[in-house]
């Protein structure tokens, strides 16, 4: 391949001139990155405040006469839907992957940049569809995060007038915008690598999205079909997923729908969609552990691989979230095996973080306190998997909250660690200023106390029976008075958590506002976003020339080195092997 | 499950590519540039973009036959609610048309390769004809469907012919517009002294004639689904 330097080719760099074409209609992947991030945080704020609403009822019922059962269950789809695709999915690829993947590749932009902007703009029009639905009449729907029919569809769940509808829309105009973005991480990483960066030299954060993006290229589609065939039933009358049913005495206007059809489509998406999102943020803490351990990832290729192997084991284990909806039992055997196959590589990926961490140079910084944070939730959340991908176990404790509690653990908590050390990491690259440490301690350790009280009790509130979904327990046997109050306990620490993201925001307004100066390299790491010209990088990255790179990711003390660190494009040192 | 072992296929394909890419490299024993490696921007970066967008619309048709096929199973139960639509002939001719469109897109290919913008132009447009043809005959085989009255939306055989040949035909639309815009460059303003230029229009027919013959073989596949049921 011949090489031509973008330098040489002008064309390329539309230097942007007016303020709306730099921080508006703006090409840049870094400020596409920022929108992103800007507006995928604002939707979890939203989501956030629905989970307040709902732990407000379950911990204090009869108490707030304005949350209504309808309301309750509308909170519970908006909650997940939002915070599951609206904020990890978006944040993690269009914000992080946006952020990183040109800078750590070393290129100049995203290969695409005109569809990248557009990928934006299309994420925050789904957004607005999104929340549109709160000012419809009948409001947003509450079929459950799921949307499974018939519920979803037939009247008597809330939000079937409009909200449905909107949410499918939103939910397809989502995924158009995620395949103009996909479309762009995945040919950026293949096609606009700079000189000497082969693919095994790419940090694993420029890894993990990369798989994540391929995933989600391929799962997304499922949620396409699905969508679309359940817009068509609430709309023009199809019966894809709608069976025939008796409605208060009245026959609908279906005929045998299969329901169980659109399960199948929805976890075929959905259980890729927990990798989509766990990927990334396997890649970016592994960067964090090993810049701020100063020692290199421990089994680097082992890494990739077991990213490959989870990408690829994470289309055939779909069915492990539909053990209760009935099905042929060999199914389940199958299903039940290759979610636990799938253990090996996560526990590969486990063990290797804590490795890295062995006898290295720890730095008790921000991101490192995140980075470890995730190694604790993320072992709860995945032990729990272990017990809930066994169909004997997950029937009883399927609808409980152990549930909850697990998939909280694992695919709430554990990337929200990573997303925030991923922020303090980075914010000094991003903004020029380093964020203030007090602050984010507290964010640290409000966060992380409190989402385990938050969860742990969750997990034995299932196994006592509490069932999850429901609006108010009332008074019952196998509940005891001290379930309510455990219950009780778990609201007030949602509300302590909460507090916490609080200080998070103040804690970015202020180091934008009074920060101190940042470094450009003040981590001493070795990738190449730290090495840019100015600090944050200007369009084009990296001035006149692109740098070349010389080595791996994670030259960190490497012995007889002068520093503890050896950027990427720091040229072969005597006595090192070298080629070419 | 037919559709998960096929995407478990491509993901096997991507796999065995990335393996082919030194995956087994060991990278913290060798340092410098390594001879061979990713090297900057290359002209090539469309066409690996549209392979990758291909790869999500192969996704996107195989989910769309799966859940057909599930569908199917579930309607032959007790209901019979699956009523087996009878294919209108005009499929045949709307494949026809789509098979040549596909070997004209293929002549025009050849004949920009050879910087033959007359003979580009001629086959490039007539493709585009065609195609138009395939889309109305579409239509039109909708509406004698319809005609036929014997099916209504709740019949999923019904529903699910209207979606698939829709899916497909909006698939054709999108790569109208991209040929509509090439065509529009190949008959106005083209310097052909440009070699930038004249490079540019060889790399959107490129990327046509791939998109078509792809198109096709989803086509087929789609046409074959469809008439076996």
């Amino acid at each position: 391949m011949a090489y031509v330097a973008i330098a040489d080719r002008d064309h390329h760099l539309h230097d942007p001139t007016t303020f709306i074409e730099k921080y508006i209609w703006s090409q840049d992947h870094k400020v596409i990155a920022i929108q992103y991030g800007s507006v995928a945080i604002f939707a979890g704020l939203v989501a956030l405040v629905l989970s307040l609403l709902m732990r407000l009822q379950i911990g204090f019922p009869d108490t707030f006469s304005w949350i209504t059962p309808y309301s309750y269950y509308q909170f519970v789809t908006l909650h997940g839907m939002i915070m599951v695709i609206y904020l990890l999915t978006a944040l993690f690829l269009g914000g992080f992957g946006n952020y990183l993947i040109p800078l750590m590749c070393g290129a100049r932009d995203m290969v695409f940049p005109y569809m990248n902007m557009l990928s934006f703009w299309v994420y925050l029009l789904s957004v607005i569809i999104l929340m549109a639905s709160f000012f419809v009449p009948g409001g947003p729907t509450g079929a459950g995060w799921t949307l499974y029919p018939p519920q979803a569809v037939i009247e008597g769940s809330p939000g079937t007038d409009w909200g449905i509808i909107l949410m499918l829309v939103s939910l397809a105009v989502f995924i158009v915008a995620f395949t103009m973005g996909g479309l762009n991480y995945v040919t950026t990483v293949l096609q606009a690598r700079c000189r000497g960066m082969t693919l095994m030299r790419m940090p694993l954060s420029v890894w993990g999205i990369f798989v994540a993006t391929i995933l989600g290229l391929l799962a997304f589609p499922a949620l396409l079909v699905a969508a679309i065939m359940m817009t068509l039933d609430r709309v023009v009358g199809t019966s894809f997923f709608m069976p025939a049913l008796l409605s208060m005495g009245q026959a609908s206007d279906h005929e045998g729908g299969s329901p169980v059809l659109f399960q199948h489509l929805f976890w075929f998406f959905g259980h890729p969609e927990v990798y989509i999102v766990a990927l990334p943020a396997f890649g970016i803490v592994s960067d964090l552990l090993s810049t701020h351990a100063r020692k290199n990832i421990f089994g680097y290729r082992m890494m990739v691989w077991a990213i490959v192997a989870i990408g690829a084991l994470s289309f055939v284990v779909w069915a492990h979230h539909m053990y209760v909806s009935g099905m042929n039992p060999y199914f389940g055997f199958f299903f039940a095996t290759t979610t636990l196959i799938i253990a090996v590589p996560t526990a590969i990926k486990v063990y290797n973080w804590v490795l890295t961490l062995w006898r290295g140079d720890i730095h008790f910084n921000l991101p490192m306190l995140w980075g470890t944070g995730f190694i604790f939730t993320f072992i709860h959340g995945g032990l729990t998997g272990l017990f809930l991908g066994n169909v004997t176990v997950d029937l009883p404790l399927s609808d409980t909250y152990f549930v909850i509690g697990h998939f909280h653990m694992v695919m709430g908590v554990s990337p929200v660690m990573v997303l925030f050390g991923a922020i303090y990491h980075w914010f000094p690259k991003i903004t020029g200023k380093m964020a203030n440490e007090v602050l984010g301690k507290i964010h640290f350790w409000m966060t992380f106390l409190g989402t385990y009280a938050i969860y742990l009790p969750m997990h034995y509130l299932g196994i006592l029976g509490m069932p999850r979904r429901y609006y108010a327990y009332g008074q019952t046997d196998f509940i005891p008075g001290s379930a309510h109050q455990v219950n009780e306990a778990i609201t007030i620490a949602a509300i302590f958590v909460a507090t916490g993201q609080l200080i998070f925001l103040i804690n970015v307004a202020y180091s934008l506002w009074k920060g101190k100066k940042a470094d450009p390299n003040p981590w001493g790491a070795t990738t190449l976003e730290w090495q840019t010209p100015d600090t944050p990088p200007v369009h084009g990255n990296w001035g006149p020339k692109l740098p070349v790179v010389y080595r791996w990711a994670y030259d960190y003390s490497v012995p007889g080195a002068k520093e503890d660190f050896i950027p990427q494009n720091h040229p072969t040192r005597p006595g090192e092997a070298s080629v070419g | 499950m037919m559709t998960a072992l096929a995407i478990a296929l491509l993901l096997g394909v991507t796999v065995w590519w990335l393996l082919v890419q030194r995956l087994r490299d060991k990278p913290w024993t060798v340092h410098g540039v390594i001879p061979g490696s990713q090297e900057g921007l290359t002209s090539s970066a469309p066409k690996v973009g549209l392979w990758v967008f291909l790869g999500m619309v192969t996704s996107l048709f195989l989910i769309f036959a799966g859940a057909y096929v599930m569908r199917m199973d579930h309607g032959h139960s007790p209901l019979q609610e699956w009523q087996p639509v009878s294919e209108p002939s005009v499929l045949w001719i709307n494949t026809v048309a789509l098979v040549v469109a596909s070997i004209l897109m293929q002549i025009a290919h050849s004949r920009v390769a050879r910087s033959d913008l007359e003979g580009t132009r001629r086959y490039f447009s007539a493709a585009g004809i065609l195609t138009v043809v395939f889309l109305l005959g579409q239509l039109l085989a909708w509406r004698q469907l319809a005609a036929q009255g014997n099916y209504d939306h709740r019949n999923p055989a019904y529903s699910f012919f209207i979606l698939l040949t829709a899916a497909h035909g909006l698939h054709l639309v999108g790569g109208l517009w991209v040929l509509g815009r090439t065509a529009a460059r190949l008959w106005r303003g083209l310097n052909a002294a440009s070699i930038v230029q004249v490079a540019a229009v060889r790399q959107s027919v490129a990327l046509c004639t791939i998109y078509w013959h792809f198109l096709l073989l989803v086509w087929l596949g789609l046409f074959v689904l469809l008439m076996s049921t």
